[in-house]
């Protein structure tokens, strides 16, 4: 099996399977209680949340909440800051978990504001900073890594923009998909208001994640309950997901630098590939949707978008998923709704072009020889599929 | 006793049977055994043209429920067996019609009593006054009325020599045949709304449905499958010993994709699958084809396609949702639990395998010398080597 789908999911690494199942095993009192096994249990948690902070360089000005995940640290932290009324603006290329959580506040006449016309290359053009101060928006929230174009918003550049032209305005970045794939610096923090982060996105599993959060602002509850986590977030903690996912955290920090040479080499075996083909092949025109740059503050290596009109991506994917190779289509959230993906068409692409695409995503597994297999299936099935498609008017 | 139930289940049509009658009546008594399987201490007995189950109180709801999936049943009540005592069946009524009362605001209710102990001194007029009357004492207050011909609520109290029942409001069962006492059929099932309901118009009339899917995973993925095994299963739970057979159906397609003119496309995907349908039809000893096709929805169901498909088999194909419109079937989808699932997104093959403009009325000699042009009786054949069975009971 060839998996190339790594923004939807990772695997599981085999020394987080480890220590969940150990955990599983050993952690299971509830760490709310008050005798030892309990006590043994929190102290495991506050262990994790130790290990993440100092992996992380996440600074004591901050603090951590854990959540189900991405989706949920996304909900927690808007609607938790903004509703009913505080003003919040977003790019319009951002994860579902976002986008609908505005349109719920939309619900409440909170209308978010939209910075589509200033997005470029799939980010955002800072001069969209002066729309915010305008619109007196309070909190601006983006994609750190847009989870189906790669591209990346740079937390630093963006704080920078917002004290000039927008100070009243706070930065809240969806990070599921850059831990593991870019570098958090100890700088970073200090201009973000908050920060998602899920586990199975970096070989952890699902189920959890956490919301790194500036501890000056105070953040209205969604869940409520027994009082946990500061009453920000009640429920029992699940010790065994949060240990496992603080081990594959502190495993893709540690090997951070390793990781990025090596997505880079998948990265550019992939495009060089792609571009060979194009020019090799008059029928197949390749379109990058994804940057190709080696840029880390533009372009996350991790994922590749491209599109390759008359053939559809989806039928495509189901003759590579025969080979056993399997890739992603737009999103994994959206992917089974049949309209287009809405961050391809917020970017320009036609309803055709946005169809016919595929997102490849790497995680540190991958090799070069899976990079060439991709290619080559690639190839054949399109060889195969393009007659069926041409004369179509796509 | 209070701790029993009495399921008093009617029928309406085999009451109409002839000599015959009995046979309808045990098959049902058999699927009803069936549906009631793992219940505890269930006993099912034929009174006098009647089918009575004794069951647990903490049973007796969940054997309702699996009632309502047996075809052939007309209505079914929980009963309870009580002293002939007026207060004491007024009281239980009331303790029946209350919660419903207090969720409407207001019901029409009426009491209707069968006196088969001609001893007992009161006659069935006089005690439907008598219980009606003393629940109207307490209810009237809270909005209840009497309403003989138009009740909402009917309190069923039958009054025999050997004990007194007194039945809670009728829940209405699925009606027409007994399962397997009409013989087995084949259904085309896809993942669409129309084809589950005339799968199960046709378990309704008595047959055993199997049903065939045309599956083509290579340019569509594994989706479509698994939502037919989804509804098919819904399905069979209105039968049991249903089987599902899966075709590889992509190379005929392609081949006809590729080899056949372009408005012809669908009828000719279709008549291929009638030519299996009809083949597996044969070999499992089915006596029909059932489709869900409905006359003018769409470009493969005006009367010439209809019958230019149709005639590529010997075996008669039946079309329960012909006359039915689309929110008539949609209705009914959504009574037998299939809807939700039918609409669930799935990737469809219209852009690679549905021409621009599909023929309304193709020609026969055209469809014919399209067929010419691909080898199908060969593609035919493999497709059905490498068919899959799945029995449907041992999913559950």
């Amino acid at each position: 099996m060839i998996y190339l789908d790594n923004a939807a999911t990772t695997p599981v690494a085999p020394q987080v399977l480890d220590v969940l199942k150990d955990s599983m095993n050993s952690d299971f009192a509830n760490p709310g209680t008050v005798y030892s096994i309990g006590l043994d249990a929190r102290n495991k948690i506050e262990q994790a949340r130790e290990e993440i902070v100092r992996v992380l360089n996440i600074p004591s000005t901050h603090k951590i909440i854990f959540t189900s995940g991405g989706s949920e640290a996304n909900n927690l932290f808007i609607k938790g800051r903004c509703f009913p009324g505080k003003k919040v603006a977003c790019l319009g290329l951002e994860h579902p978990s976002i986008r609908e959580t505005l349109e719920y506040l939309r619900s409440f006449g909170n209308f978010p504001l939209s910075l589509i016309e200033f997005q470029n290359e799939g980010r955002l053009d800072l001069k969209g900073v002066s729309a915010l101060s305008a619109n007196r928006s309070r909190l601006l929230c983006l994609s750190h890594v847009n989870n189906e174009l790669g591209t990346v918003n740079d937390p630093i550049q963006i704080f920078d923009a917002l004290c000039q032209g927008s100070p009243d305005t706070r930065l809240f970045m969806d990070g599921v998909q850059a831990v593991g794939k870019l570098k958090l610096p100890a700088e970073i923090w200090a201009g973000l208001a908050g920060y998602s982060v899920s586990a199975h996105k970096f070989h952890g599993p699902k189920g959890i994640g956490f919301l790194v959060y500036d501890s000056k602002l105070s953040i209205e509850p969604c869940i409520h309950g027994g009082g946990q986590q500061d009453g920000v977030r009640s429920g029992t903690l699940p010790v065994p997901l949060i240990r496992a996912m603080a081990e594959a955290v502190k495993i893709v920090a540690e090997r951070i630098d390793e990781t990025q040479d090596h997505l880079r080499c998948l990265n550019q075996r992939l495009v060089q590939s792609l571009l060979e083909l194009d020019e090799r092949i008059p029928q197949l025109n390749i379109r990058f949707n994804s940057l190709v740059v080696d840029d880390l503050k533009r372009q996350s290596h991790s994922i590749v978008n491209f599109s390759f009109p008359p053939v559809e991506g989806e039928v495509l994917l189901h003759h590579l998923e025969e080979k056993l190779i399997y890739v992603g289509l737009g999103s994994a959230c959206s992917a089974n709704l049949k309209e287009p993906s809405k961050i391809l068409k917020g970017i320009g692409l036609s309803d055709d072009e946005a169809r016919c695409s595929l997102r490849i995503s790497f995680s540190r597994n991958n090799t070069i020889e899976e990079v060439d297999m991709f290619v080559k299936e690639f190839f054949k099935a399109y060889e195969m599929l393009y007659p069926t498609f041409k004369g179509k008017g796509r | 006793m209070k701790d029993s139930r009495t399921l008093l289940i009617r029928y309406d049509e085999i009451g109409l049977k002839g000599k015959n009658r009995k046979y309808f009546e045990n098959r049902l008594v058999r699927n009803i055994r069936y549906a009631l399987k793992g219940i505890e201490g269930v006993r099912i007995e034929k009174i006098h043209g009647r089918i009575l189950g004794r069951v647990s109180r903490v049973d007796a709801d969940e054997s309702v429920y699996r009632l309502t999936f047996v075809p052939g049943i007309a209505s079914v009540s929980i009963g309870i067996s009580m002293e002939p005592d007026f207060d004491k069946i007024a009281e239980w009524g009331i303790g029946l019609i209350n919660p419903k009362l207090e969720a409407e605001g207001h019901l029409k209710f009426c009491v209707r009593t069968r006196r088969s102990d001609k001893s007992f001194p009161s006659t069935s007029t006089q005690i439907d006054f008598e219980v009606g009357s003393r629940i109207m004492g307490v209810l009237t207050d809270k909005g209840l009325s009497v309403d003989i011909k138009g009740a909402d609520f009917v309190l069923e109290v039958e009054i025999g020599p050997q004990e007194t029942l007194v039945f809670d409001n009728r829940v209405p069962g699925l009606r027409g045949l007994p399962v397997g006492s009409s013989g087995q059929v084949l259904s085309l099932l896809s993942g669409g709304i129309d084809s589950p309901v005339s799968t199960l118009k046709l378990i309704a009339r008595g047959c055993r449905v199997h049903s065939i899917f045309f599956d083509n995973r290579t340019f569509l993925g594994r989706g479509g499958y698994d939502k037919v095994v989804r509804l098919a299963r819904i399905l069979n739970r209105y039968q049991g010993g249903g089987k599902l057979f899966v075709i590889p159906f992509q190379d005929i397609q392609v081949a006809i994709r590729d080899h056949c003119s372009d408005a012809n496309r669908v009828v000719l995907y279709r008549r291929m699958m009638y030519r299996i349908a009809y083949a597996l039809a044969e070999i499992k000893r089915c006596q029909g084809l059932v489709t869900g096709e409905s006359l003018g929805q769409v470009a493969s169901q005006t009367l010439e396609n209809l019958a230019a498909v149709s005639c590529v088999v010997p075996m008669s194909v039946f079309r329960p949702l012909i006359g039915m419109n689309k929110q008539e079937i949609i209705t009914q989808a959504k009574s037998i639990g299939t809807y939700d699932i039918s609409i669930e997104p799935q990737p469809d093959c219209c852009s690679v395998f549905m021409p621009d403009h599909p023929a309304t009325r193709s020609k026969i000699k055209d469809l014919e010398a399209d067929e010419r042009c691909f080898p199908w009786e060969e593609l035919m054949a493999r497709a059905m080597d490498a068919v899959e069975t799945i029995n449907l009971d041992e999913l559950d």
